[in-house]
């Protein structure tokens, strides 16, 4: 990251130093408020190559006498593929890679092209677009919004398209620089769900990856 | 065609135009009765067995036959889904399609209500343990862990009435695994910028004409579309079995009009140079007609009316050997103007050797006659009939146009020349020819059997750029695999739809164990009564099912108190009258199954299975055949591997019946000529001529295959006259110049024709051109080469 850290910038040419200057006073303008914007936070989670976590899930839905909680793991692999193991209450899995979704449960697993029902892409790429940092898949199917610091930051996902929209009405993500912590979903009628997440590893992409990944 | 010259014509001769004309028209008559086919019947074997006989009927009939891929290019996405939209409602109220399907969900509203209403009756789930206490737990487990995520939106309006997730498991059974992928609400390739349609044709695939009719109301509705003018206009693509069927048709007929004209106009150059008159010319069109149209008019006779293309195609093979018959007759019969006595000493000079090669000709197509494969059998039929009928016209026909010949010199003078210096030089090359022949050997015992790879797929018409969009467009409508065909079979439908369960439960396995990404059954939505009627005494009255439900619901999230109109609804289904065929009849459902169902010509039913082949690769035809071991009535048919097999048995007979065929014509010439060295001196240059076609064939690696055999046979039947006319020579003495001229002419138009033919883009009739137009040509050469009588022709002039 070249170009926001001064001390990079070679002093032989005006031109270096020129930038040099500028991304002091962008770091300038940035740290006092600790704020974060998207390209930013996509900065920091593309260079997640791949991870392992725990999660437990709770989900509230109206006309039920208790939250439903279910716990698992999950792991990722940039660039596409996506794995949610429920342990409990019932073994089941749900893995992406790539276009395919493939649900398992016991014995019966079933694999689906998700660009075959496109709102099914859109509740994927929510979460497999912001493990990867994947801006501009986030940005073809929510409008977002950044909040917080790069400690403590929050995502916003709404949806832009109408057929997704009727499936969720709004994702939260919540994390700790590259990591993801939490994934908040809200479904229309008021149902929601709210997954917190234990990283267990992360691997990073090294620092001259991450450079020539962020513009 | 006049009568002869002179007010006093025989009676005897305008007996014979009299009888000819009525045979003509008679034989006409048949052909326009008949019907003219180009689909892959006329290489599906006769008497087929069991599995064949499902392979045929599916391939004539079946849901495979009737599949129509469609594709929109051009403009932009949004105008291509438009276009998608318009046209695939055009095609649904053009009643030329069963079903038309484009990735629209606005069609399946009717239809998901319906699935609802049927579930208890529909579901795989449906079983006594599944509405017990346990099996009720694990169901609403089930639903329950679909609450609360992006499902849940379709799943939570369905909790109440069914908590089971009967719905949800029936519309995941026939939700394909391998769908297009949409975009603006339409199928989309996902490699290029195309819109995709998939329909079945209400006709059968074989109904050649109905398919064309298909077609065209497909491109009729695209041309009245908006934006096919314009800057990007957009474009249509249309492909399939019936496609194949219909331009296959077309291009058979384009190549056997142009080779008919193109045939005409070489043979009319070559006759009118060595006649320079009209009325020769006019005279040996005769025989060629006669051929033609006695040989389509037996086929059809003995076929019952059905004419394969490729036996048309052929037709225009038999003008290279019956303009022979003309020729030897036109010269031979040559005699003073006005005499009308030359056709007599031709008579007994000359045609008791045409006859001997027509009977040769005749020994050889035999054998093919009497071949399981319907092509090849038209094939020799045609050629017995069409060769008796041009030597017949010859015999009887011509005598009464032409009595005294053909009169004109033109330019056969020099025919007579160049003739008569082969005759000098060739036969001291005989050396040569048998060095030839040796290598020949060499050279064929070193390929042996793999001198006849071609397969099946080198005689299909259908261009290499037809195939390939039509392979891009079945990979991105993820269409099922076209080469595995399980098929399950029942004397009535009720009993094909329990095969097709029973398969069914097999497949299941199959698809767990990733061997299958997925498959289709008509049962998934017409099950069999049998079926239904376990299912329905598999679900418990009310107060037994509220008992369970409690007990399982314990201590859950969901009471059982609000499942009442679950309760209801099971009771409910308890009374609920089966699910029959003709309800489903109109119906989107309806011809989902009914592009799965098939009535079959015998009696009874077959219901197609579908597979979806895992990651991408082809079926593993041998697993699911070894799954399905043992399933009463279901069949399982590797197309490709049994269309081979086909092949190669046809191939196999076919060599044995070339055989035994070169055989007959062996032993008929050892009758005729009683002299082993008259037989050799026939019987040598022929197979010579066989031997270096053949290996000449090997050596440009050109793939054997069953119509080049049938090459073979021709070589033979032309190079006899040739073989058989050095043998009258020998014994006559003497050979005129006009004599040789006539051999020289007959092959060069023999070998001009084949010549033609051999540059075919129909693979079947190049394959027999490449042959025979060498095969002739070195016949000819070979003749001569062991004619013996380098001598004889520089001495004797022939008087006439």
């Amino acid at each position: 990251m070249k170009t926001t850290d001064p001390r990079s910038a070679g002093p032989a040419r005006l031109a270096a130093l020129r930038r040099g200057l500028a991304a002091v006073v962008l770091a300038a303008c940035a740290m006092p408020a600790f704020a974060l914007d998207l390209p930013q936070l996509m900065g920091l989670l593309s260079q997640n190559r791949s991870g392992e976590a725990t999660f437990t899930e709770l989900r509230f839905v109206h006309g039920l006498d208790q939250p439903l909680e279910s716990t698992g793991t999950l792991s990722f692999a940039a660039p596409d593929k996506f794995t949610r193991k429920t342990l409990s209450p019932r073994a089941e899995s749900m893995s992406i890679d790539g276009n395919t979704l493939t649900l398992s449960r016991g014995s019966r697993s079933r694999s689906l092209a998700l660009d075959a029902a496109p709102e099914m892409i859109g509740i994927v790429e929510a979460v497999r677009g912001t493990l990867t940092g994947n801006s501009q898949t986030l940005q073809r199917y929510f409008s977002s919004s950044v909040a917080g610091t790069p400690d403590k930051w929050t995502l916003e996902l709404t949806p832009l398209d109408d057929r997704l929209a009727r499936a969720l009405r709004r994702v939260t993500l919540g994390g700790r620089q590259g990591e993801l912590r939490s994934v908040e979903m809200l479904f229309p009628g008021g149902d929601h769900s709210l997954m917190t997440i234990e990283p267990k590893s992360l691997q990073r992409a090294p620092a001259p990856g991450a450079a020539s990944s962020s513009p | 065609m006049t009568p002869v010259t002179g007010v006093r014509a025989a009676p005897a001769r305008t007996r014979a135009l009299l009888a000819w004309g009525a045979c003509m028209l008679l034989a006409l008559w048949v052909i326009a009765r008949s019907q003219f086919s180009a689909d892959l019947s006329a290489f599906l074997p006769a008497s087929p067995a069991a599995q064949q006989r499902v392979l045929i009927e599916q391939l004539q009939g079946g849901a495979l036959s009737r599949t129509l891929l469609v594709g929109i290019e051009g403009g932009d996405a949004s105008r291509r889904a438009k276009a998608s939209k318009a046209l695939a409602a055009a095609m649904r109220e053009s009643a030329q399609f069963d079903q038309v399907q484009n990735g629209d969900e606005s069609q399946w509203a009717g239809a998901a209500q319906w699935l609802f209403e049927h579930r208890y009756a529909l579901s795989p789930d449906v079983s006594a343990a599944h509405f017990q206490e346990d099996g009720l737990r694990e169901a609403l487990a089930d639903t329950l862990s679909a609450l609360g995520t992006p499902a849940g939106g379709w799943i939570k309006p369905l909790l109440e009435r069914d908590p089971t997730g009967e719905t949800l498991r029936i519309a995941q059974s026939l939700l394909p695994a391998s769908a297009p992928r949409s975009q603006e609400g339409v199928w989309v390739s996902r490699n290029s910028p195309r819109a995709l349609l998939l329909a079945t044709t209400k006709a059968p695939g074989g109904d050649i004409d109905a398919q064309a009719r298909a077609l065209q109301a497909v491109r009729d509705a695209f041309a009245t579309l908006g934006g096919v003018q314009g800057a990007s206009p957009l474009s249509l693509q249309l492909s399939g079995p019936g496609s194949f069927a219909v331009q296959s048709r077309a291009s058979i007929e384009r190549e056997v009009h142009q080779l008919a004209i193109a045939g005409t106009v070489v043979m009319g150059v070559l006759l009118f140079a060595a006649f320079a008159s009209l009325r020769a010319l006019g005279a040996a069109v005769v025989p060629v007609v006669t051929g033609i149209v006695g040989g389509i008019a037996a086929v059809s006779l003995v076929f019952g009316g059905q004419v394969h293309g490729i036996t048309l195609g052929f037709g225009s093979t038999l003008i290279g050997e019956a303009v022979d018959y003309a020729i030897y007759y036109l010269i031979q019969a040559r005699a003073p103007a006005g005499s009308g006595s030359g056709w007599r000493r031709w008579r007994d000079e000359n045609w008791p050797t045409v006859r001997l090669g027509l009977l040769t000709s005749l020994c050889g197509f035999a054998a093919l006659a009497f071949s399981g494969f319907p092509g090849l059998a038209q094939l020799g039929v045609f050629s017995m009939a069409g060769l008796c009928a041009a030597a017949a016209s010859t015999r009887w026909v011509l005598p009464a146009i032409a009595p005294d010949g053909a009169s004109g010199a033109g330019l056969r003078g020099h025919l007579a020349r160049i003739a008569a210096f082969a005759m000098k030089v060739l036969p001291r090359l005989k050396w040569a020819a048998w060095a030839l022949g040796a290598a020949g050997v060499v050279l064929l015992a070193q390929q042996g059997a793999t001198l006849w790879r071609a397969d099946l797929a080198s005689l299909s018409p259908v261009p290499p750029a037809a195939q390939a969009l039509d392979a891009e467009l079945r990979a991105d409508l993820g269409a099922s695999d076209a080469r595995t065909l399980v098929v399950a079979t029942g004397a009535d439908l009720d009993q094909a739809l329990q095969s097709a369960e029973a398969a069914a439960g097999r497949l299941d396995a199959l698809v767990e164990q990733g061997v299958l990404s997925g498959y289709d059954s008509p049962a998934r939505v017409l099950p069999s009564r049998q079926a239904q009627d376990a299912r329905r005494a598999a679900l418990p009255p009310p107060d037994v099912l509220r008992v369970a439900l409690v007990r399982a619901a314990r201590g859950g999230p969901l009471r059982a108190e609000r499942l009442e109109p679950f309760i209801a609804e099971v009771a409910a289904a308890r009374q609920q009258p089966p699910i029959t065929h003709a309800e489903l009849a109109g119906t989107a459902l309806g011809a989902v199954a009914d592009a799965m169902l098939l009535q079959r010509r015998g009696g009874g039913w077959s219901a197609l299975l579908p597979l979806q082949a895992a990651g991408g690769q082809g079926v593993d035809a041998q697993r699911v055949a070894q799954a399905l071991q043992g399933v009463a009535g279901v069949e399982v048919v590797d197309i490709k591997r049994e269309l081979d097999a086909l092949y190669a048995s046809y191939l196999h007979e076919a060599l044995w019946q070339t055989g035994a065929g070169a055989l007959a014509v062996l032993v008929l010439l050892a009758l005729y000529l009683r002299s082993a060295a008259r037989l050799a001196a026939v019987v040598v240059p022929l197979a010579l001529a066989v031997l270096l076609t053949l290996a000449g064939l090997a050596a440009l690696d050109v793939p054997l295959g069953i119509l080049h055999l049938v090459g073979l046979l021709l070589v033979m039947a032309v190079g006899s006259n040739y073989t058989l006319f050095f043998d009258q020579l020998r014994r006559d003495g003497h050979a005129g110049d006009d004599t040789l001229a006539s051999l020289l002419l007959a092959n060069l138009t023999t070998v001009a024709s084949f010549g033609l033919i051999a540059l075919s883009g129909i693979p079947a009739l190049s394959a027999i051109g490449r042959v025979v137009a060498p095969g002739a040509l070195l016949a000819m050469l070979l003749a001569v080469v062991f004619s013996g009588r380098a001598h004889a022709a520089g001495k004797a002039r022939d008087p006439a």
